[in-house]
């Protein structure tokens, strides 16, 4: 299983069937039920890209895309999965190739080095203590989350800061629930690893009790 | 003691014959994903019930429990949330004539 590098991928989620809205609707619609998710969505596009710039053009790319397709949308139901799947799309598609991220890391070799049987089955431990996390402030947290590979990071912000589920994730990343699952625990290994090694250069006690 | 449907899973225990507290877990990989499970309100039946059996007899489950819940929480109320700007937002629906 790997994300595709070097192919486009469909970036609107297909419809079981389309609709036709007037012009009324098309507005309430955006209003309704797209616009009240915007803030999540560039914070998202934010974590992504890491750059005020590229998450403007990845927010505005992608509330014109569900514009341009609205049709596709079933009206009531998850517009805010239905979002994070069209901009996670179009990063990959249109930002992915030229993000400012400075340690890129291709999927295929992530994959190699983490996703192997070996690696998941090798333990894991960490001496990372509670204490050291709760000591932590929210740039230290974030400066090990925004180190992970990409499609690490983007596991963990939907599911631990945007709150979706396991199946919701599996939606919008166009993956089974099952590599939802084994992603996110090799993702949260990874940050943990980050976290500790942060903490140890920056004269936090790391010890096991 | 960790989770609500925890108080329930020691009821018909002896004190007395439960065993000490284990300091290490031979299967702590496969008990970190029931707890990620657990705390992510995605374990599935098999999962909780495991997490019911098993955690008040070892400590290293205890540790890594309370080591993954922080984490979480950490990211869910420490890590920045940005805000759309409000110019972006004027901006699309300019784009598209889109009214308020």
């Amino acid at each position: 299983m790997s994300v595709i590098m070097s192919e486009e991928i469909e970036e609107i989620p297909l419809a079981s069937s389309e609709t036709s809205y007037n012009d009324t609707e098309k507005n309430d619609i955006f209003n309704r039920e797209f616009m009240p998710h915007i803030n999540s969505m560039y914070n998202f596009a934010f974590r992504l890209t890491m750059d005020e710039d590229d998450a403007n053009d990845l927010v505005q790319d992608t509330y014109l895309k569900a514009f341009r397709f609205i049709s596709s949308f079933e009206r009531g139901t998850n517009a805010k999965a239905w979002l994070f799947r069209i901009l996670k799309n179009s990063f990959i598609n249109d930002y992915r190739k030229r993000s400012k991220e400075p340690s890129k890391v291709d999927y295929q070799e992530v994959e190699t080095t983490y996703n192997s049987e070996e690696a998941a089955e090798v333990d894991h431990t960490t001496d990372l203590r509670v204490e050291t996390v709760q000591d932590m402030i929210g740039d230290e947290v974030a400066t090990a989350l925004n180190s992970l590979p990409v499609d690490f990071r983007t596991v963990i912000i939907l599911c631990d800061i945007e709150g979706f589920t396991y199946e919701e994730m599996a939606k919008i990343l166009d993956i089974p629930i099952g590599t939802v699952r084994s992603r996110l625990h090799r993702a949260r290994n990874l940050l943990k690893d980050k976290l500790k090694v942060y903490a140890s250069s920056m004269g936090y006690d790391t010890d096991e009790d | 003691m960790l989770l609500d449907m925890h108080s329930s899973a020691s009821a018909s225990e002896n004190n007395e014959t439960r065993k000490p507290q284990k300091q290490y877990c031979e299967h702590h990989a496969e008990c970190l994903k029931k707890i990620q499970a657990v705390l992510d309100g995605e374990a599935s039946e098999a999962e909780k019930e495991h997490f019911r059996v098993n955690m008040d007899d070892c400590l290293h489950c205890i540790k890594m429990y309370h080591l993954e819940k922080c984490v979480k929480e950490s990211l869910q109320a420490k890590v920045d949330k940005r805000l759309c700007p409000d110019n972006l937002v004027q901006a699309i629906k300019a784009k598209l004539n889109i009214t308020a």
